[in-house]
């Protein structure tokens, strides 16, 4: 797992190098002996990163009682090894050596977090997630944050992923595809993604010779086959579940403006136009048939101003549902309905 | 700021970095037992003192430890004020400390390689998120007790989007116990209406964020869907209220499952379709023969919303509030897309 320090912000803000400054001590103390270099691996941070936080460390204490920073109120390191060797070794330390604890919100982000984990093929019912969640909030110098995740249901078919990606297998499976074609599939699967209540397998695809993103919603009769996956260390994953193709097509919408962060993965560009309150963007999808839900499911949110075959696909999408309610009887009100969170 | 540099050129100082000045700040709040006065602060400590003017005319740096303070309280840093018994009161003989129990991890949270592991994957969840700085923070501060993590078995790559802007300004506001006001379209009706509410849980049910607030003007208890609120959302200037009941939480995720499982529709799908596939992974209730299955939901609006997605591969047999919603979406769908484009 590239998790760990593969993409960091380049400019930290303050308060999280005060973090990493108070978080460096007590490690370094807790080492004694720790070359920059594993001290970098350790935080997920460049070497240089270590040997300027180390400097400044050095360099720093307590104003004492002169106010004057003497050279017994600071700390100090081995200056030799650490310019000759790259190793840090505190020998003198003031005020701190132990780790701080969490703030309100640091624990709450890390508990939703195991909450919404908790639907994983690895944690499903785990007891351990509940003595980790008892953990930070007590290691929180307040009460977490009221925050919360609903535990959601895993699909069924992630045991046998799961099965297949930890033991290097690969996997075979029918697809229906986005536009409704079904298939037979064999893939490398490589990792299991998941995006809000949705799951994905990143795979190598055998019958495509390229990576795809499956929907696991999609899948049936997986089988998991006896030979071993192929070998693609020398290929990145792609990060995003969401991959353009050469049949991509631009749309042009107006939206409501406090819905555009719904469109954000379709967005062929930055660019938007006020036009009467509105903002007129540019989509870019794969196919009509992926767009027609899109906008319906956004009823009065989004509209397609351009092409005009691209309005009538979805006109025609949403005719061809109202059709289905025609001989209906029309409104009747139930009286024994709840109506959900209404503020 | 001008006025900073100048000082520093007077007195020949190299700039003193920020986080230099807030770390000299905490070792000399840790390393003090009854606090030191604001003007000791200033006067002494790095970062303040290369400005402090002995005269008296410290205002720029008054109000630069006042952000200061700010900045290590949100950190977690149990940053104290203390004020003196002789002189309850009196600002200038406040002092400030930072008592080292409170400040350290407690010896028993500790964590094992497989719970640093479970850690780093929940905070990956949020990498899209606002609560991606906290969650980053919380792994630094734990990576000083020198574990490492256990390198997962698989690959796995959880997410979680928040795609509310109100989402952080009301988190902020739950934080600080603040009382906000927004504007918020309750479904069924056409234009927002103004709130005024003390923030007290924010959930997420459903795929949907809610805030579970106490309603200033209906004094009493309401959930909004962060998706419903309009426009900003504004802090009352002074406000304030006394925190929720530890779980709070928990209690809300508990009734909006309840009222999850009092609403149940009848849904009937195209075999072999997209709505067919996914919706029935959901149903509690399927007769495969009759193409029909039966599913919960929270939020008439919020579920219509969905369903109308699928166009004609799903028909609402029941409840006829649903089917009303569902229609009157795709008539409106329909009337926005038919004839002529170019924005109506």
């Amino acid at each position: 797992m590239a998790a760990r320090g593969a993409k960091r912000p380049a400019q930290l803000k303050a308060p999280d190098k005060l973090v990493f400054l108070l978080s460096l001590v007590p490690y370094l103390l807790e080492q004694r002996v720790v070359d920059v270099a594993d001290a970098a691996a350790h935080f997920g941070t460049g070497e240089q990163e270590i040997r300027d936080a180390v400097r400044l460390i050095a360099t720093s204490g307590l104003p004492g009682e002169t106010g004057t920073y003497q050279p017994n109120d600071l700390f100090d390191i081995d200056w030799d090894s650490f310019e000759d060797d790259d190793v840090i070794v505190i020998v003198h330390h003031v005020a701190i050596d132990d780790a701080p604890r969490l703030s309100a919100r640091e624990a709450a982000a890390l508990i939703a977090g195991l909450q919404y984990l908790s639907a994983s093929p690895e944690n499903a019912g785990s007891a351990q997630l509940a003595s980790l969640m008892a953990k930070l909030t007590e290691g929180a110098s307040a009460a977490p944050s009221r925050l919360a995740v609903a535990e959601s249901e895993a699909d069924a078919s992630l045991a046998r992923i799961r099965e297949a990606v930890a033991g290097g297998r690969q996997l075979e499976f029918t697809y229906r595809n986005a536009l409704g074609h079904e298939g037979r599939r064999r893939v490398d699967p490589l990792r299991i993604a998941s995006l809000g209540a949705d799951w994905y397998l990143q795979a190598w695809c055998h019958t495509r010779e390229d990576f795809r993103n499956f929907r696991v919603d999609r899948m049936s009769d997986l089988v998991v086959a006896d030979a071993p996956i192929e070998d693609h260390s020398d290929r990145e994953v792609p990060d995003t579940l969401f991959q353009g193709s050469d049949s991509d097509l631009d749309v042009v919408v107006d939206v409501a403006p406090d819905a555009l962060p719904l469109l954000a993965d379709y967005l062929a560009d930055s660019r938007t136009e006020d036009v009467d309150g509105r903002l007129r963007v540019t989509l870019r999808l794969a196919h009509y048939h992926g767009l027609k839900r899109l906008i319906a499911g956004l009823p009065g949110l989004v509209t397609v101003v351009a092409p005009e075959e691209a309005r009538a696909v979805v006109a025609d999408w949403a005719d061809a549902g109202l059709a289905g309610y025609r001989d209906a009887p029309s409104s009747v009100p139930d009286d024994a309905q709840s109506t959900g969170p209404t503020g | 700021m001008i006025a900073d540099v100048a000082v520093q050129r007077g007195k020949g100082e190299p700039r003193i970095a920020v986080e230099d000045r807030l770390f000299s700040l905490v070792l000399a709040l840790l390393a003090t037992e009854t606090g030191l006065l604001k003007a000791e602060i200033l006067s002494t400590v790095r970062g303040y003192a290369e400005r402090y003017d002995p005269s008296g005319a410290n205002a720029n740096l008054e109000r630069q430890f006042e952000r200061d303070k700010d900045d290590i309280r949100e950190l977690g840093i149990p940053l104290e004020t203390v004020e003196s018994p002789d002189r309850p009161g009196d600002n200038q003989s406040l002092r400030y400390r930072i008592p080292k129990g409170e400040y350290d991890l407690p010896v028993d949270v500790r964590f094992t390689p497989d719970e640093l592991a479970l850690l780093g994957l929940a905070a990956e969840v949020w990498r899209e998120a606002s609560l991606s700085a906290d969650s980053q923070r919380a792994l630094t501060k734990l990576r000083s007790l020198g574990i490492e993590p256990r390198e997962p078995v698989i690959g796995y790559a959880p997410r979680l989007r928040v795609r509310d802007a109100a989402f952080e300004p009301i988190r902020q506001a739950l934080d600080r116990r603040q009382t906000v006001r927004f504007r918020y379209i309750k479904p069924g009706e056409q234009s927002p209406r103004v709130r005024t509410v003390n923030p007290l849980a924010v959930v997420l049910h459903e795929g949907r964020w809610h805030l579970h607030a106490f309603d200033v003007e209906a004094k009493g208890s309401r959930t909004f869907l962060l998706s419903r609120i309009v426009g900003g959302v504004e802090v009352v200037p002074g406000s304030t209220f006394a925190a929720p009941p530890p779980g709070i939480q928990d209690r809300v995720l508990a009734d909006l499952h309840e009222l999850f499982l009092a609403n149940s529709a009848d849904l009937a799908v195209t075999a072999g379709s997209d709505a067919e596939v996914r919706l029935g992974k959901r149903a509690v209730l399927a007769d495969d023969d009759a193409g029909v299955i039966r599913l919960h939901y929270t939020d008439v609006a919020v579920f219509a919303d969905e369903l109308a997605s699928y166009g004609p591969e799903v028909r609402v047999i029941a409840p006829a509030s649903l089917r009303d919603a569902v229609r009157e979406r795709l008539a409106s769908v329909a009337a926005a897309h038919r004839g002529a484009g170019g924005g109506d």
